[in-house]
């Protein structure tokens, strides 16, 4: 859960004045919330995501490089969860197959 | 070169490798915090590359590992209840409480949920209305703005079968208390560097200065370890102590400023329990008074519980370095990843893990192995 992972704003979404957005994550792709950095982030552009959370923008080229490495390690786990989505009477995650980031 | 040769930066590893063993002139001992450079380090196996040259402790960097026994108790008092919904990130339900964990009360049919975020779970209390939703909010400062912001949010849209058992903790204090050990023998730390693109790494400068200890942010890769390895020998090498930034990619020196406002917004600081190092002043986060409503401890009634740590496990000695994993008697044998006695052997940030998976990975040998 303590290492943010890379991925490409997709769609930005406007929750009320909370701001979101439909970030990609090597194919994989989920709901994140965008509060923490919504002053410096545009549609296309690469974030670091913490459990759900944008926490920092990076450039295209950290951001497939970090992706790479965190696959070649075997950190990939979490993507198991975030391609789950909310169902309550689900108990147990769906497996998600990694792709490498889109173009 | 063993490991290195499947990581394809090798060339600059192993480049990096050779300026740190021309630059030491005698053996350093460095820490690093962050359990993902854990994991980096054991894997690629830049421990025994340096071997004599750089000695790595493996900090207290995961939460997983430190979120005491207490907090798994509660957490597994409220799961069991049939009012609640239990939900938490998916690497706390195989860490072992006194005599079972999540995943066993799951199986006993309490309702626990595996979410990827808070805001999954707030999600859920709003669609669940009859049931209390609990959320398991552990971590160190990368997981508090997440954490933060679903209780801000909860507040804000009138969620009140929402709660949260609060277990974060921090890691400036944890490096003063191991820098304030009599047998310390750290002489430089690596920060972790997904912590510090949170919170900067202002708060680390007083440390460095009191203590005489170099601190360098650094990234999870192997190259990065390994430069952040080389800044920090340069460091000692010429009698400074300072914070350095290696990881500059990702980390300035004020952090993400939104999100420290909104942790300092609904946290304040406490005393918490590590666990098997047990209590460090001012060491965690606690929900603050205004916000008391959505906490879980408060609402169920489970403050007070206190649990004696399992004699056995030894986390709060591999925790300060003074032990490695495979030193220990248990150590592949009557602890394993399938039936752990402690946290370091559950999460894949864990060192006991980290070491566990290795051997295995070497040896193709789930059982009884030894590194």
């Amino acid at each position: 859960m303590c290492l943010g992972i890379p991925g490409r704003i997709v769609e930005l979404r406007n929750d009320d004045g909370f701001a979101k957005g439909l970030v990609d994550f090597g194919g994989v792709r989920r709901e994140v919330c965008l509060e923490y950095v919504s002053d410096q982030v545009a549609l296309g552009d690469y974030v670091i995501v913490h459990v759900g959370f944008a926490i920092s923008k990076v450039d295209e080229v950290e951001a497939r490089r970090t992706f790479e490495v965190l696959r070649e390690m075997s950190l990939l786990d979490e993507l198991e969860w975030i391609a789950d989505p909310i169902d309550p009477d689900s108990l147990a995650p769906s497996s998600a197959d990694v792709h490498p980031l889109p173009s | 070169m063993k490991y290195l040769t499947e990581y394809r930066d090798a060339a600059i590893a192993r480049a990096l490798i050779d300026r740190i063993r021309s630059r030491a002139t005698r053996p350093w001992t460095l820490m690093e915090v962050c359990g993902g450079q854990t994991h980096t380090i054991v894997r690629q196996g830049l421990d025994q590359l340096l071997d004599g040259v750089v000695e790595m402790i493996h900090g207290p960097g995961c939460p997983v590992c430190v979120t005491p026994l207490e907090q798994i108790e509660k957490a597994l008092l409220l799961a069991a209840r049939p009012d609640v919904i239990f939900t938490s990130f998916g690497d706390m339900l195989r860490v072992p409480g006194s005599d079972c964990d999540l995943q066993q009360v799951r199986s006993r049919g309490g309702a626990v949920r595996v979410v990827y975020s808070p805001l999954d779970a707030l999600e859920m209390a709003r669609r669940n209305p009859h049931k209390e939703v609990v959320f398991f909010a552990v971590g160190f400062e990368t997981t508090a703005p997440a954490n933060a912001m679903a209780v801000w949010r909860a507040r804000e849209l009138g969620v009140r079968n929402f709660s949260v058992l609060v277990s974060h903790v921090t890691v400036p204090p944890a490096i003063t208390a191991i820098l304030e050990a009599p047998d310390n023998r750290v002489q430089g730390f690596l920060a972790a560097g997904h912590v510090c693109a949170v919170m900067g790494w202002s708060e680390y400068e007083p440390l460095a200065e009191r203590y005489r200890v170099p601190i360098v942010v650094t990234g999870f890769e192997p190259t990065d370890i390994l430069e952040g390895m080389l800044m920090a020998v340069e460091q000692l090498e010429s009698g400074r102590h300072e914070v350095e930034n290696q990881y500059v990619r990702s980390v300035r020196r004020e952090g993400t400023v939104p999100a420290r406002e909104r942790v300092e917004a609904v946290f304040e600081l406490a005393d918490r329990n590590w666990r098997g190092i047990g209590k460090i002043p001012m060491s965690g986060l606690r929900l603050r008074e205004e916000f008391a409503e959505f906490d879980a401890e408060r609402k169920f009634g489970v403050e007070g519980i206190t649990v004696d740590e399992p004699t056995e496990c030894r986390a709060g000695d591999v925790l300060i370095g003074r032990l490695k994993p495979p030193k220990c008697s248990a150590f592949a044998t009557r602890c394993t990843p399938e039936h752990p006695l402690g946290a370091l052997m559950v999460s894949t940030e864990g060192a006991c893990a980290a070491y566990y998976n290795l051997a295995r990975h070497r040896l193709g040998e789930p059982q009884g192995v030894t590194v």
